[in-house]
């Protein structure tokens, strides 16, 4: 924990940057500001995807979000995946979209449903810990310490980070 | 470092009379159930103490829905599991005690978009170890829980699990320390919660600029900068508004390390 940290400040920062080059290359993610209580703000992003779920093509909406953990002061990421009936995907089926195939027991460690910190509301949630470890490697190289972040954890998921954020 | 120990074990020791019933459209026998009553500990967890009470009510409903996931509600508000049993009863009925807690049990419907899913116990031991963790990072930036040995987490998990006081506070006296020159945690695992339920949580120092002790009249002031006044409860009692915050955190912590506090 004591290797990385950031301010409250430094994220809000690195989410208005991170707004702007979303905004010009249309790639979606939109910021909720909280102006009492600035470390609620947060990145948000919605898109629908055609998901093969056991052989069967299903439209699902996706939603991410980036947010400050005030407790590991890092960048959190969490999201969920809806069904077109409205129900929510289970963390088994998630795991079973992955991209890469982590092996099982692995991904439990990273990414749980927890009750979101900000909406009140079941959401997966990838483990902090992780990220302050992984973050701290890569803090002095980093130009925007939330594109570092989320090309950390893309790999496990279907989101594409275009090669923009990086220019 | 947590001194009075009578007061931890009072706290341990709390416990709540609970009447479970089976949600009336559930039931698929002519003959109705009894409804089931049982003490727990206020510092447990629903999961934890609820294996018998489903084996009761698992005969009386269709037998389509036995393997589907069990969940309780209060008056109708969906219990979230992943929170203390104690905390659950001071935040819907603290105002207003109702002895024994009536509940209602369901096996069909789960709210998906309030309560978080528990398959095993072994979701709940995780969420608890998780918490712990973060508040040890809030405390000690997370020195503690990562120099102890997995054996120490087991014994705060199984002590819990299994009502065992010195089990558990053999280790989580450790958490309770403070360390470095001055005495007290970095900040105070505090999460405070409105009636609705929703929660406040932001990094709170047990001390003033200063150096002085900060009283938890402090917190609600700077919490509730527009209310007049503020009383908020935890295990059942009203606290004085003059408690210390380093004090209120080492004695009246739940096992998951937080102080869970509810406006009333």
């Amino acid at each position: 924990m004591d290797e990385f940290g950031i301010t409250v400040e430094e994220f809000i920062n690195a989410i208005n940057e991170f707004k702007n080059v979303s905004d010009q290359i249309n790639d979606g993610w939109r910021i909720y500001e909280n102006k009492n209580e600035i470390h609620k703000s947060y990145l948000k992003k919605e898109s629908f995807i055609n998901f093969d779920l056991q052989g069967e093509l299903t439209l699902c909406k996706v939603e991410y979000n980036i947010f400050y953990n005030i407790s590991y002061a890092v960048p959190s990421f969490s999201f969920n995946v809806w069904k077109s009936n409205g129900t929510l995907l289970t963390l088994e089926e998630i795991r079973q979209l992955s991209f890469i195939h982590i092996k099982r027991e692995d991904f439990y460690s990273v990414i749980t449903q927890q009750e979101h910190p900000l909406f009140g509301r079941p959401y997966f949630i990838m483990h902090p810990c992780h990220t302050a470890k992984l973050l701290a490697q890569f803090k002095l190289n980093s130009r925007n310490i939330i594109v570092t972040f989320l090309s950390l954890i893309t790999p496990l998921l279907k989101l594409e980070l275009p090669l923009e954020y990086g220019l | 470092m947590a001194n009075d120990r009578e007061v931890l074990r009072e706290i341990w020791d709390g416990k709540l009379p609970i009447c479970f019933q089976l949600d009336q459209e559930e039931i698929m026998e002519i003959q109705q159930p009894d409804p089931f009553y049982v003490m727990v500990p206020r510092l447990s967890y629903f999961p934890l103490v609820t294996d018998k009470m489903k084996r009761h009510f698992l005969r009386y409903i269709s037998q389509e829905n036995a393997d589907n996931e069990m969940w309780l509600d209060y008056n109708g508000q969906p219990l979230k599991w992943h929170y203390p049993i104690g905390f659950l009863y001071d935040l819907y009925c603290g105002s207003d005690p109702q002895l024994p807690w009536t509940l209602t049990v369901h096996f069909t419907k789960f709210p998906e978009s309030i309560l978080l899913r528990c398959p095993n116990k072994d979701v709940v031991e995780a969420h608890f170890m998780s918490t712990i963790k973060e508040a040890d990072v809030l405390k000690h930036r997370g020195q503690v829980m990562s120099t102890m040995q997995k054996k120490d987490h087991n014994q705060l998990w199984l002590g819990l699990q299994n009502d065992k006081f010195d089990q558990f506070w053999a280790i989580n006296r450790r958490l309770m320390e403070s360390h470095g020159e001055n005495e007290g945690f970095k900040h105070v695992p505090i999460r405070v919660y409105s009636d609705d339920g929703t929660c406040n949580q932001r990094l709170v120092s047990p001390k003033n600029n200063d150096g002085s002790r900060k009283v938890l009249q402090q917190l609600i002031s700077e919490l509730f900068p527009d209310k007049i006044e503020v009383n908020l409860r935890t295990h059942g009692i009203m606290i004085p508004p003059d408690t210390p915050l380093q004090w209120l955190s080492e004695h009246m912590s739940y096992p998951d390390n937080f102080l869970h506090l509810c406006v009333c």
